[in-house]
């Protein structure tokens, strides 16, 4: 099949020495972003934007997306060790992964969570690899009132499943997209709400408002609730990580719930954060030991963290095939897309194909 | 957010903060629906005008911050917002940050992040003058190495620069 060759091709791509080393990179800084508090996924990849602007564009996606996860990863490692979540997605984590390492547990709970987290995503990449050019056949088809059906749909839900009464969260979208009209009217040329300010004659930035709303809003939440550490130690040997493994084996069916959920969030315009809590207490009703989460089992750690990467990775796919992101990172690495001048959507798969696979 | 069990701090409560913000997004739609009546918002020759989609948004961001106002009017009194030690720290960050903002346009942002960096570690975190000035100044120039010899993007320079012949 056309995708299999395409995908090893992909394969090859990554493993050539620069991109390997761009994926190291990647990795070791998306873990510290993770780690340090008030800087999370988004965040993260927002700042490290343009860092990536000297490289060809596969390359930089390489290190976008390893960033990505290694946030992720560290986001658990706080979650754990010291109760802080560091993105919204660990805050799941945090419920019974905390208690783990009170327990004295912290090399099991970390060891569960990036096993699940490994597996979580692979299911993930696996869902898109089979489903995306199918996605993208589909999308094609797409006239400009099916596009606007797809966002309505995407804002819509954001609605829906916002804590905030529908009021505040239909202001904020309203406010994005005045904010977002600025500048030069593509359709008539006009400039419109620029009031003769010439730094306005693009419009603002969208990794401008990236970088202010998440990253300073961060560091401000951070500030606010005061930089307290409550540490906890852990120990990670070999053998710790064995017995972990052993014992993750039992819980396939969680792992496989939260993989399937994990994707349908991720897919959909939710995310990785609804994908974990919706996980947890999907499991916490389900499974044998429910009624023990939140004193520090396994298994609370596994469902979390499976869906949360699982929904992370399979963000990807709507970004990728439709233009539509998934999560708000994926919403900064289309960001990143358009910078370099690539158009997400299906036309990616035509005319993209090498940096699509 | 903070669990405060006990209403130990005084601040502003959320009903204030609510009724803040929903204001604050009337005069952003009032800005806005000016902005866009400037430029036409009914149907020209080939389609909608240039104002027409910013009207109907901000219309829309006008509807829900009435809607908001309306609805802490009817609920009572519900709690601290923060508490004025919380938002004094907050302040701390913002006023610096939003200062260092405007002055980068004057004295370029490698002396102003200096400037910067020095002030958040010696008020904010009380290190010594050494590490402070170790650790500012350090870190622009790495900056300045990374950005300008291996990336090549030019960020802005002021007075200082010039005198240095950067």
């Amino acid at each position: 099949m056309e995708e299999i060759t395409n995908l090893f091709h992909g394969f090859a791509t990554v493993l050539q020495p620069f991109n390997i080393l761009v994926m190291m990179v990647g990795l070791l800084l998306g873990v510290i972003i993770g780690v340090l508090p008030g800087l999370g996924g988004a965040n993260g990849v927002a700042i490290l934007l343009p860092l990536t602007f000297s490289m060809t564009p596969t390359s930089a996606i390489i290190m976008l997306s390893c960033i990505y996860w290694g946030a992720l990863f560290g986001g658990a490692i706080t979650s754990v060790l010291f109760n802080i979540p560091g993105e919204p997605w660990s805050v799941a984590t945090t419920f019974d992964g905390h208690p783990m390492a009170r327990k004295g547990k912290a090399g099991e709970a970390l060891t569960a969570a990036f096993t699940s987290s490994f597996v979580g995503a692979l299911f993930a990449v696996i869902v898109i690899t089979l489903v995306a050019p199918l996605v993208a056949k589909f999308a094609l088809q797409f006239g400009p009132a099916e596009k606007f059906a797809v966002y309505f749909l995407a804002f819509c839900s954001f609605v829906g499943m916002s804590k905030e009464p529908p009021s505040k969260t239909v202001a904020s979208m309203m406010i994005g997209f005045a904010l977002g009209a600025v500048g030069l009217d593509q359709m008539t040329g006009q400039l419109r709400l620029t009031f003769g300010v010439s730094e306005l004659l693009t419009g603002f930035d969208f990794l401008i408002a990236v970088i202010g709303l998440f990253g300073i809003g961060e560091i401000l939440l951070t500030m606010e609730e005061g930089l307290s550490f409550r540490g906890g130690h852990a120990n990670i040997n070999p053998k710790v990580v064995f017995q972990t493994w052993k014992e993750l084996i039992r819980f396939w069916p969680t792992s496989l719930r939260s993989c399937v959920i994990g994707c349908w969030m991720g897919i959909t315009p939710a995310g990785a954060t609804p994908a974990s809590f919706m996980s947890y207490g999907i499991a916490k009703r389900v499974s044998r030991n429910g009624h023990k989460f939140g004193t520090g089992e396994i298994e609370g750690v596994v469902a979390p963290e499976t869906a949360a990467h699982a929904a992370g990775t399979s963000a990807l796919l709507p970004m990728l095939a439709l233009g539509v992101p998934g999560s708000p990172t994926a919403a900064v690495l289309l960001g990143g897309l358009l910078i370099w001048g690539l158009q997400p959507g299906p036309l990616l798969f035509m005319e993209q194909k090498e940096f699509v696979w | 957010m903070t669990e405060n069990a006990q209403p130990a701090g005084a601040g502003p409560s959320y009903r204030s903060v609510e009724i803040g913000t929903a204001l604050a997004m009337l005069l952003f739609a009032a800005i806005t629906i000016y902005g866009a009546l400037r430029v036409g918002i009914n149907w020209g020759a080939e389609g909608p005008r240039a104002g027409f989609f910013p009207f109907y948004v901000a219309v829309l961001i006008a509807l829900s911050s009435l809607y908001n106002l309306a609805r802490v009017f009817m609920e009572g009194a519900s709690g601290l917002f923060a508490e004025w030690s919380q938002l004094r720290q907050v302040m701390a960050v913002i006023i610096p940050t939003t200062a260092y903002v405007f002055l980068i346009p004057w004295i370029g942002l490698y002396v102003a992040s200096i400037i910067l960096i020095a002030v958040f570690m010696k008020w904010l975190g009380r290190y010594g003058w050494s590490m402070v000035a170790a650790v500012s100044v350090g870190v622009m120039v790495a900056t300045y190495l990374m950005f300008e010899k291996w990336f090549l993007v030019p960020l802005p320079k002021g007075p200082i620069e010039d005198m240095l012949g950067l």
